[in-house]
């Protein structure tokens, strides 16, 4: 037996190595699913919490339009409320012993951190429709556009660049806190650990390995999103069409001004 | 005479503020009726009211004889059109992909058919050199003018303006009301809220003076900046047409 940390570490890596991967690849598939689907049910979400009620519209519509907001509101409410922890445990004991199902962990993991996620999305999303001036909302509808219409093509697109960083965040969270799933056998990073540290008694050199792993994930996937983010917003400086002071401002008119534009 | 746009009785309130207190005024095809009044008069909510941006506490707004609240949103939209003060083009889109959004998605027009009749109402606004730039990339003349383009794809019989020169710099001023006025040659009916006096007497058929969200005159710009018969228009003007 080793004698020294670094021996036990070195140890560890060489008995452990292939655990540790799987588990590492299977923490970063669960945040990616959890993440992006969670994003797509927050996007959702928030599209219809912000259709308008207007009084005018007949009773039934109205009552069906509060009916789904209010079910959605508390969907929000209870999953932001409750630890994922204790989700993963309901849905997946719960969904053997009373619903007959035994869904396989994994597919427990995606639907947990999925919904979980979808539940703090769905009021990032809606900060970021918030953070986008009214009038644009107001234009699209003044074209005709209806609110799906107005929200998937003006809104969104601009609601989205503004909570990028957010739901960057978000993906982080998830990697570190899908570490929770253990308790429901998911062999995440966490999982493969506790079982790696438990044959030599080895706690301390086993979870610094894990901490090591956590770290390097979440900080690779911080600097590549900053990047993303970076890419999204373009350049930081631009030129004012028309503008005197800068050559490259210079207006050319096409001759013919049917061919002069883009295609389709 | 065929009444395109036709308002009985309309009242706004909100809360317990009332902001428009029954409203009545006819437009005819083709006319260019101006509304002018006091900053808070309601002549916005007025404009809002019509093509219902905000839903009217109680009146109706007919457009050819049919009530507006009957109306599909997306026909109502496409005929009545509407430029804001603050211009409110799409962020997100170049000029041309503003005026293209509405057509492909509202009127479910080709890609291609709906930029040929975005480049041509762009050019009539002077906007086609500028057709790839983005809205942070315009002056607010440009983008207002833009804006106008964009109403124009849908084909509208009504045009809406609400006050579409108060955001703009002094100089931008005329270029966005020399387009006003070329559609106005061009016989399109339109109801433009706005503070500029002398626009409003020379372009409008009609010009409208609201204040405490009521219609206090309604008569030719000659007669109404000449020869006001109330009042409140009479201290209005004499206050506007001083500087």
């Amino acid at each position: 037996m080793p004698q020294s940390f670094f021996g036990w570490i070195e140890f560890l890596l060489r008995q452990y190595g292939g655990l540790f991967l799987t588990g590492a690849a299977t923490t970063l598939l669960i945040a990616l699913v959890g993440t992006a689907a969670g994003f797509a049910i927050g996007l959702l979400v928030a599209v219809v919490r912000t259709i308008p009620l207007r009084k005018d519209a007949p009773a039934v519509k109205r009552a069906l339009l509060a009916a789904a907001k209010g079910l959605l509101t508390a969907y929000v409410e209870v999953f932001r409320g409750t630890p994922m922890i204790v989700q993963a445990m309901v849905v997946y004991y719960g969904a053997s012993q009373y619903l007959g199902l035994n869904i396989p962990a994994m597919g427990a993991a995606f639907l947990v951190v999925s919904v979980n996620t979808g539940a703090y999305m769905a009021e990032i999303v809606r900060g970021g429709i918030l953070s986008v001036d009214a009038g644009q909302k107001e234009a699209a509808t003044a074209v005709g556009m209806t609110h799906w219409q107005a929200m998937t093509v003006v809104v969104l697109p601009q609601a989205i660049r503004n909570i990028l960083p957010s739901v960057a965040n978000e993906f982080v969270v998830n990697i570190k806190d899908s570490s929770v799933l253990n308790v429901i056998s998911v062999t995440e990073v966490f999982f493969m650990s506790k079982s790696a540290a438990g044959t030599y008694y080895r706690y301390f050199e086993v979870f610094f390995i894990t901490a090591v792993i956590y770290f390097a994930l979440t900080f690779t996937f911080t600097r590549l999103l900053r990047l993303l983010e970076k890419k999204l917003s373009g350049s930081a400086s631009y030129t004012v069409y028309g503008s005197q002071s800068s050559h490259r401002a210079e207006i050319e008119v096409p001759v013919d001004p049917g061919k002069g534009g883009r295609d389709g | 005479m065929d009444d395109i746009l036709r308002v009985e009785g309309l009242t706004k309130r909100f809360g317990g503020n009332e902001v428009l207190g029954g409203i009545d005024l006819a437009v005819q095809t083709g006319e260019v009726v101006c509304v002018i009044g006091p900053s808070g008069s309601g002549k916005s909510t007025f404009l809002r009211c019509i093509n219902l941006l905000e839903t009217p506490t109680g009146g109706r707004v007919l457009f050819h004889g049919q009530d507006v609240t009957q109306l599909p949103a997306s026909v109502l939209h496409a005929k009545v059109g509407m430029v804001f003060q603050q211009f409110n083009l799409f962020n997100n889109m170049t000029a041309l992909q503003n005026c293209v959004a509405g057509q492909v998605r509202v009127l479910r027009r080709s890609r291609a058919q709906s930029v040929e009749k975005a480049m041509f109402y762009l050019e009539r606004v002077g906007m086609l050199p500028f057709r790839d730039a983005r809205p942070a990339q315009l002056s607010g003349g440009q983008k207002q003018r833009a804006a106008i383009a964009r109403a124009l794809c849908m084909d509208p019989e009504v045009l809406l303006f609400d006050e579409p020169t108060s955001a703009l710099d002094p100089e931008m001023v005329d270029e966005v009301l020399s387009v006003i006025r070329t559609l106005k040659d061009g016989g399109l009916t339109m109801l433009i809220v706005t503070h500029e006096m002398a626009f409003a007497r020379d372009a409008a058929d009609r010009v409208v003076f609201m204040d405490a969200g009521r219609v206090v005159e309604d008569a030719p710009p000659q007669k109404l900046f000449t020869a006001p018969e109330n009042p409140r228009t009479q201290a209005f003007l004499a206050r506007t047409m001083r500087g």
